[in-house]
């Protein structure tokens, strides 16, 4: 023992290493992006506050269905708070909200501080990154839209008192309940971050959201009240209307609240428009980023 | 296999000529891309990463097409823009590390390789600091981190220095020399700023209005010439009129003067006398004698370029 002991704290410069492990290339990048979305999305790494108003969403979104579910538990099948077809128009108000905090959180910096050149030198196209965000931001809403409404389908099927013919009686709304939360998730996705491409600052980007939600909705309402012919297309001005005719065309289930009870147009109008809707969102995508200069 | 090489490459914008015919092929080492703001700098890297196709000829990198294998040849290099390109609300740790998987590392190599590559570029304790808060030099270190995490076999920096201090430029091309000759990168350094390209480069690439003016070592851009550059304290017309009557060939301009070597069929130190003596008989004060050689700003001068560009 008679080396002496090696002095504490030194740093050796071991130099630079190289690197052989694997490289994942263009699917590895996107998947880095959609994982960080979802991140920002939610405020995961960041500060409290911008932990709020994504998860105080997701809550308030969550509440209904605890609640339909608890009750469930406690009474039985007599009174029902929530049916599958109308638990998306009731959240409705949440779902612009979530956009208008969060979908600026995935974009606007990228283009304002000009960081998109440093992800187009990577193995990604403009369009892998505009596809990583549009899928990062529908799994967050996904949060909202579907969600909740599996939280009711799972609960009124293990409140039953016979389990197998529960499922067998509620199976069938499955299908309309993933479909409507997708089709809400991606539209609003796609809308959110067509708007938010075009805004300069994340503050702005969240008001032009709020603006075409609810502009969209209170016109709309102005147009029913009015009547005088008008008032048959006063859903079409609220994309959330849209979405709701959109729903009921391909799953079925009208919602009493909803201007497409009101108003007396064929369904597949509102299908026709929310693919119209989504279509000019993708282009205003495609074009936005095709712009932008490295 | 050249590392880079470009046929007949040509860009042209509407109502422009960004690039025009150029070839070039080059090997690993520090290479200096030079040439003035709009020379086609910037337009030649960005086709060369295949962000920007190009309208004629051919470009190759690690032996891939980037016109049409752009992701595969990304995923190899690393690229420093010029202009800012940082976000302010992330750290540095973050925001590399982010951009490592961006590049195709797994998260666990993309974290361990950020605290390398920081350490590398020289940011510590700061690194976990909002961006926003960093100074210029700090931000360029983030900027040629972000480019470095990914260990790439080529380096694109566009204006390294731009922005930065006295200090920090030394700091930034000592760092670039360093990338070159201990990391085993071949970096490509465009810049205008010839006296830093001098410093670090080992292959010179001078590119005008976006035509080749000369590709070759640095050494061969800077070798010695024939001639010596006299500098006295008061016009020198007279000294230049009797270099010419010994047979030297000898032109002034102001102070300085420009006399050709062994221009009277003598040998290289006749010259040396022949000023020694004549600045005695003229009474005029010596204040510089130096053994002219190449300056990288010979290539930029009206009428330097034609005789360089063979």
């Amino acid at each position: 023992m008679s080396a002496l002991p090696e002095p504490a704290g030194t740093i050796y410069d071991i130099g630079f290493r190289h690197y052989d492990g694997p490289r994942l290339g263009r699917r590895g990048a996107i998947a880095a992006i959609v994982g960080a979305g979802l991140r920002a999305t939610f405020g995961l790494g960041r500060s409290g506050r911008s932990k709020i108003i994504p998860w105080g969403a997701l809550v308030l979104a969550l509440l209904p269905a605890i609640v339909a579910v608890a009750v469930r538990v406690l009474v039985g099948d007599l009174i029902d708070l929530y049916s599958y077809a109308n638990y998306l128009w009731g959240i409705g108000a949440l779902l612009p909200i979530f956009v208008a905090a969060q979908a600026p959180e995935l974009v606007v910096n990228d283009m304002r501080h000009r960081v998109l050149p440093l992800y187009f030198s990577r193995p990604i196209s403009r369009l892998d990154y505009v596809a990583a965000k549009l899928v990062a931001l529908s799994l967050a809403l996904l949060g909202l839209t579907l969600a909740p409404v599996l939280l009711l389908f799972t609960g009124r099927v293990l409140a039953a008192e016979d389990l197998g013919a529960a499922l067998g009686d509620e199976i069938g709304a499955l299908p309309g309940i993933v479909g409507s939360g997708v089709l809400h998730a991606v539209v609003l996705a796609a809308m959110g971050l067509a708007i938010c491409s075009l805004a300069a600052r994340r503050a702005y980007a969240a008001g032009a959201v709020l603006a075409v939600f609810l502009i969209g909705g209170v016109m709309g309402g102005t147009f029913q009240a009015q009547g005088r012919g008008l008032q048959a297309f006063a859903p079409l001005l609220n994309p959330l209307a849209i979405l709701d005719g959109a729903r009921e065309w391909l799953f079925g289930g009208s919602v009493a609240e909803s201007p497409v009870a009101a108003a007396d147009l064929p369904l597949a109008t509102y299908g026709v428009a929310s693919a119209l809707l989504i279509c000019a969102s993708l282009a205003v995508l495609a074009l936005r980023y095709r712009r932008v200069a490295t | 296999m050249p590392l880079i090489s470009t046929r007949a490459l040509t860009k042209r914008y509407p109502g422009v000529t960004a690039l025009d015919g150029l070839s070039v092929e080059l090997e690993a080492g520090v290479i200096g891309l030079v040439g003035a703001n709009g020379a086609g700098k910037s337009t030649l890297i960005k086709i060369l990463l295949g962000l920007l196709p190009q309208t004629e000829g051919e470009a190759r990198v690690l032996d891939l097409d980037p016109a049409t294998q752009g992701s595969g040849v990304r995923e190899l290099v690393g690229y420093m823009p010029e202009h800012d390109c940082l976000p302010s609300d992330v750290s540095a740790t973050e925001f590399v590390a982010h951009l490592a998987r961006v590049s195709g590392l797994p998260s666990g190599a993309a974290r361990e390789r950020t605290a390398d590559v920081l350490r590398h570029v020289g940011l510590y304790e700061e690194r976990y600091r909002p961006i926003g808060g960093y100074s210029t030099g700090m931000k360029q270190r983030v900027k040629l981190a972000q480019a470095l995490v990914h260990d790439p076999r080529v380096l694109f920096l566009d204006e390294p220095t731009n922005g930065l201090d006295p200090a920090g430029r030394d700091e930034m091309l000592e760092l670039i020399e360093r990338i070159g000759r201990e990391f085993g990168i071949a970096v490509i350094v465009a810049s205008h700023l010839l006296g830093e390209i001098e410093r670090v480069a080992t292959w010179l690439v001078a590119i005008d209005a976006g035509r080749l003016l000369r590709t070759a070592p640095l050494t061969s851009f800077t070798e010695r010439t024939g001639h010596l550059l006299i500098e006295t304290d008061e016009p020198a017309d007279s000294l230049v009129a009797r270099l010419l009557s010994r047979g030297f060939s000898a032109r002034a301009d102001g102070r300085t003067v420009v006399a050709e070597l062994a221009s009277n069929g003598g040998t290289e130190f006749a010259l040396y006398d022949a000023v020694r003596d004549e600045a005695i008989n003229l009474g005029l004060a010596l204040v510089r004698l130096e053994h002219r050689r190449h300056q990288l700003e010979d290539l930029f001068r009206v009428g330097g370029t034609d005789e360089r560009v063979a």
